[in-house]
This record gives C-alpha cells, sequence and structure tokens, in this order.
C-alpha cells in the first residue's frame, strides 16, 4: 500500500560534485518497491522547494531496511538533499507508479539497458530483479563527458552482462552518443528487450532504433510531477491511443509505441 | 491603515454540543468545516491510502462537464516561490462516468461529496446540473465560475458581475440542490461578483480561485506553461486570499463562506475562520501531504476540545472587538 514514510538519511555516496547517491532507512519502502518504480520525497520544513520532487528508486535492501536513490544536483531540492545532515528525517511517498516488466522474458535471453546521465538512477534493482531471473543484461550508459559518467561507478559488478560507456566528447569511453553506440552493437546481438532512461532527445532516437529493430522496448519516463499519484494532472505525456497519459499512475514505464513523440 | 466599518452580524453560529465540529453553511450542515478544493483532490477515491474520506467536511470533486474533457498539451504545472501554477484545463473523466465509476464507491465510503461542475456555456453549465439532478449521495453543487486555465467559459462568468448573475439565476432554476458559487479572485470586484451570486440564488460562496500568473523561463524566453498563463496556488496567495475572504464578509454578512488559499495548518485553518469563513477548502497542500486533510480535521477537532468552544464561536472573530478565546485546558 502507498504510503507516506518517515525515512531518514543514513548515507551519501558522492560520485563527483554534482551526482551522488542518498540511502534512506524505510523498511517498509525497501521490502514494497519494485524495479522502476518512484517515490515523492519531501524535506520537512522546507518552503523552497514547496513541492515534493520524484525520484526513481535505485535500490534497495529488504535486509537492512534501507532505499536508495541517486541524485544529480540540478536546482535548490537536490542542493538540499546533497546538504542534508545524515539522521535528517525526510518523508517518502511510496511506492509510486508502475514497475518495469519482466513478461514474456526467460531465463537465457539476453536484454539491453540503455541509460544517459542521471537516467541510470532506476537500474541497479532492474538488475538485481533480470540477474535473479537469470537474464543477461549488457548496460550501455553514455554522457556529454568523463565528469557526468561518474555514476559508472555505482554500476560496477552489478551488471550481469557487459558494460559500454560513451561519452560525446570522447573524454571516456567510445565518443559519440549512446544512442548510435547502442544501434551499431543491438543489430544482430539478439536482444529481447530494451529498457530505457534518460534526456528526451535520447528517447526519440531510441523509440526510432527500437522501432526499427522490432524491438520490445521499456522506457521511464520524466514529467514535471506536482503529487505523484494522479490527482494534479500535471505530468501528461502526449499519447497515440487518447489524447494524454498519465505519467505518474499510469507510467513511468511506458512502452514507445505509445507516446506520441511527434506532440513531444 | 483605513478604519474598519462597524462590525457586520455575522451568521449566528448554531451549535450543538454533542457536534462541537459541526458547521451550518445555509441550507448545506457539514460534519466539520475542513473541505477538499477541487482540483487538488481527485475524485477523492485516489486519497483512500492517505485519508479516511468519511471523516472530513467534504470533498469537492474535479470540475465535472458534461463530456470527457482533455485539458491542455504540457507543461501544465510549474513550482513558484511557496507554491505553484497550474494551466491543466479542466481534464475529468466527464459527469457520467464520474456518475457511474466514483460515485457509487464515494458513497460506500460514506464521504461527503460536493460535485464541482463547469461549462463553456450556460446551457453547459445547466445540462451538467440536469444530469446530477437525481444522483444519490451529493451534498451540494459548486459551481466553477473561476477557472483561469480554459478558453471560453470558466472564469468569464466569474469576471463580470451581470454574466455571474445570469448563469447563477439559471442553475439556481435547474437544482434544489446546496449551491455552492466558487469566486475568481480576478474579478475586478470581488465584492459585486460575490453579491450578484448571493442575489442570484447561490447558498454558499467558495473564495478564492487560483490568481492568473505566469512565469517565464529566462534562458529560453518562454512561457514556462504550455497554456502561457496559469492560476497561481499555496501558501504564496494565503494573505491575499484572508483580505478577500475579510472583505467579502464584511460586506456581505450572513451569506456563508467557504475560505481557500495555501492552507496547509491549523494555524490557517483558525485564520480564515477569524476572517468570516465558515469552513475552509484546503487545495495545494494535499500535493505536498495527501493525509493533510485529515490530520487538520483532528487537529482541529483537539483544539476544539481543549478550549471547549464549538468551531462555530471561531468564525468571524476578526470582525468584532477579538474577544480573547479560552485557553486550552480552560473550561471557557
Amino acid at each position: 500500500m502507498r504510503s507516506d514514510h518517515r525515512a531518514p538519511l543514513v548515507r551519501r555516496r558522492i560520485f563527483s560534485p554534482l551526482l551522488f547517491s542518498v540511502t534512506f532507512h524505510c523498511p517498509e519502502l525497501a521490502r514494497s518497491i519494485a524495479p522502476g518504480q518512484f517515490v515523492m520525497l519531501d524535506l520537512p520544513g522546507r518552503i523552497r522547494p514547496y513541492l515534493r520532487r520524484a525520484y526513481s528508486v535505485a535500490d534497495a535492501d529488504p535486509g537492512r531496511g534501507e532505499v536508495e536513490l541517486l541524485v544529480r544536483a540540478i536546482g535548490p531540492g537536490t542542493a538540499a538533499l546533497g546538504e542534508l545532515p545524515i539522521g535528517s528525517e525526510t518523508r517518502l511517498l511510496g511506492p509510486l507508479g508502475n514497475r518495469f516488466s519482466l513478461e514474456a522474458l526467460a531465463a537465457g535471453d539476453r536484454v539491453a539497458v540503455v541509460a544517459g546521465g542521471i537516467g541510470a538512477a532506476p537500474f541497479p534493482l532492474l538488475f538485481k530483479a533480470l540477474e535473479r531471473a537469470g537474464i543477461a543484461a549488457d548496460f550501455y550508459l553514455g554522457a556529454r563527458n568523463a565528469a557526468d559518467l561518474a555514476l559508472a561507478a555505482r554500476f560496477e559488478g552489478i551488471v550481469p552482462g557487459k558494460t559500454v560507456l560513451a561519452t560525446e566528447d570522447g573524454s571516456l569511453g567510445e565518443r559519440g552518443f549512446i544512442t548510435d553506440v547502442f544501434s551499431r552493437a543491438a543489430s544482430g546481438a539478439g536482444y529481447a528487450r530494451l529498457y530505457a532512461c534518460g534526456p528526451m532527445p535520447m528517447f526519440v532516437a531510441l523509440a526510432r532504433a527500437a522501432s526499427s529493430l522490432a524491438l520490445s522496448s521499456e522506457f521511464s519516463t520524466e514529467a514535471a510531477m506536482g503529487c505523484g499519484f494522479g490527482v494534479c494532472l500535471g505530468c501528461v505525456i502526449p499519447a497515440v491511443e487518447k489524447p494524454f497519459i498519465v505519467s505518474c499512475t499510469e507510467g513511468p514505464i511506458l512502452q514507445p509505441e505509445k507516446i506520441a513523440w511527434e506532440k513531444l | 491603515m483605513t478604519d474598519l466599518p462597524q462590525s457586520p452580524s455575522l451568521p449566528v453560529p448554531q451549535s450543538d454540543s454533542s457536534e462541537p465540529l459541526r458547521v451550518q453553511l445555509g441550507p448545506l450542515s457539514l460534519k466539520n468545516p475542513i473541505v477538499t478544493a477541487s482540483g487538488t483532490f481527485g475524485y477523492g477515491l485516489e486519497f483512500t491510502d492517505f485519508v479516511d474520506l468519511s471523516r472530513l467536511g467534504a470533498l469537492c470533486t474535479k470540475g465535472l462537464s458534461l463530456h470527457p474533457h482533455a485539458g491542455n498539451a504540457p507543461p501544465r504545472i510549474c513550482e513558484t516561490p511557496a507554491g505553484m501554477l497550474n494551466a491543466i484545463g479542466l481534464q475529468n473523466v466527464g459527469v457520467e462516468v464520474f456518475l457511474r465509476e466514483k460515485l457509487p464507491r464515494l458513497k460506500e465510503l460514506n464521504a461527503t461529496v460536493i460535485a464541482n461542475v463547469w461549462g463553456d456555456t450556460e446551457e453547459d453549465f445547466v445540462a451538467v446540473v440536469g444530469a446530477l439532478e437525481e444522483a444519490d449521495g451529493l451534498a451540494a453543487l459548486e459551481l466553477n465560475i473561476s477557472c483561469p486555465n480554459v478558453e471560453k467559459g470558466g472564469m468569464l462568468f466569474g469576471n463580470s458581475p451581470q454574466a455571474t448573475a445570469s448563469l447563477v439565476s439559471r442553475v439556481r432554476k435547474a437544482t434544489r440542490r446546496p449551491l455552492v458559487v466558487k469566486l475568481s479572485p480576478n474579478a475586478p470586484d470581488l465584492v459585486q461578483s460575490a453579491r450578484a451570486a448571493r442575489d442570484s440564488g447561490a447558498d454558499v460562496l467558495s473564495l478564492v480561485n487560483t490568481f492568473v500568473g505566469m512565469a517565464i523561463d529566462p534562458e529560453t524566453a518562454r512561457p514556462r506553461l504550455s497554456f502561457g498563463t496559469g492560476g497561481l496556488s499555496g501558501p504564496a496567495i494565503r494573505p491575499l486570499a484572508v483580505r478577500m475572504v475579510f472583505e467579502v464578509a464584511r460586506a456581505l454578512p450572513g451569506v456563508p463562506l467557504m475560505g481557500i488559499g495555501g492552507i496547509s495548518e491549523l494555524s490557517d485553518v483558525l485564520e480564515f475562520l477569524a476572517a468570516g469563513a465558515t469552513a475552509v477548502q484546503v487545495g495545494t497542500a494535499n500535493f505536498k501531504e495527501p493525509g493533510v486533510s485529515g490530520r487538520l480535521v483532528e487537529e482541529l477537532t483537539a483544539y476544539c476540545r481543549e478550549r471547549s468552544v464549538p468551531v462555530a464561536s471561531l468564525v468571524g472573530r476578526a470582525h468584532g472587538r477579538g474577544v480573547p478565546l479560552p485557553q486550552a485546558g480552560g473550561r471557557g
């Protein structure tokens, strides 16, 4: 059941000046969260930001009762999270949204996971689920430059397959867009599914690639959310079969063929 | 600071010591004054994990139109200092789906339901009201004549006293239910609009809806919302809303008011009651804290119990001579 959990901050791990992870003690959420789901985080007592912010849950450890979020400092809320003293109480509303599906996959299958920058956030938990199901996964992680690729450290040893890195400036890994690197590798790789998360231009390129490969795909989409549980209707995404998809309740995991890309 | 005119005679509190939280708004009796505002509470059912709906004074539904309505293109919301702008554009399931799928479930949950309705034209309003007239389980109707985020209808009815009067009197003839009219703070003269609504048959006035605002991305120089402008809500508007409730209460003594604007704490509720509201609506705070409405019911209950005062005695105190309330623990 969705609930507004009290969650003290127990740990922060710094990957770069802008990229870090925060781990909270929240046993109920650690037990109930599924790959791809998100929480709405509130830093009580703050008027800026006023509204909560949505974060994909990166990982959960039911044994220790902990959940982890991966964060890129981009505004007042994420900056505050970067400075929050260990032990501070926050609130996590969740679990929210739908989940990545492993449906129609079987042990021995191989899937691709493509992430742009902080779009890597939901994938540690997915890798665990894939590994448990005996499914191999290749991880394609791209960013503008080496500094923005610092999250790669979080994925060492947890990818049940190979990891391919790319930067737009060539400062780390292959040079170019991760979407191009993926597209070249994907033809003939026999992937059974594509999971992806990243900025909108990446999604547009991947939707095209997945369509030409006839590859079943699930994208973890992002839209500005006011509430996270289907009430404010602020996070809608133009859709194909109806005017809009409500991202927080019908998503955030969406199949690209359901999105009206030309209206974005 | 201008001199305030003599304190008007505000509604005489009707209190029953067995139900110290109950409030009477004209023909509408609510078990307590905490109501959730339209557009911030879905159809109520979205909140069942967080709030016992039967504990609320009432809930106001998302604005219902005759047919399902898709709303505006995104981006629809953006955060602003101590609040937010929205231009959702009245996306809703339509009155038919509401009656078939939402209202029966709300009735099972013993929720007190106020159906918020809107239309592009007077005929649309009358049609929605007509469709709801025989429905079982509705306590009242609330007319949205104040939405700033649609091209037609909406705020246009609220911004001219003549248009308000014309619409409210037509709807009045179409329903026997208690009729709430939700006023726009963007009206050139809110008191005139309030008077027009009252004189045309409104039983209760709710105020205020959102303030028209705008946010522009400094990099691209484009509005942050696709609609261009949006409605401002949240704690940022509270002093504006309190002033408006105070002014309408002073100008139209005896007209029951529901105060709305940035309410998220007990002190905010008490402030609106003191300004002359008999009930309040909690809005944007429902997004930030989904259990806020239930929490406010409990806090207000405790407040009244500790001071042994009925909630109705808290209404309009700012208009009188500021008689101090009994302190907590006192016997009044």
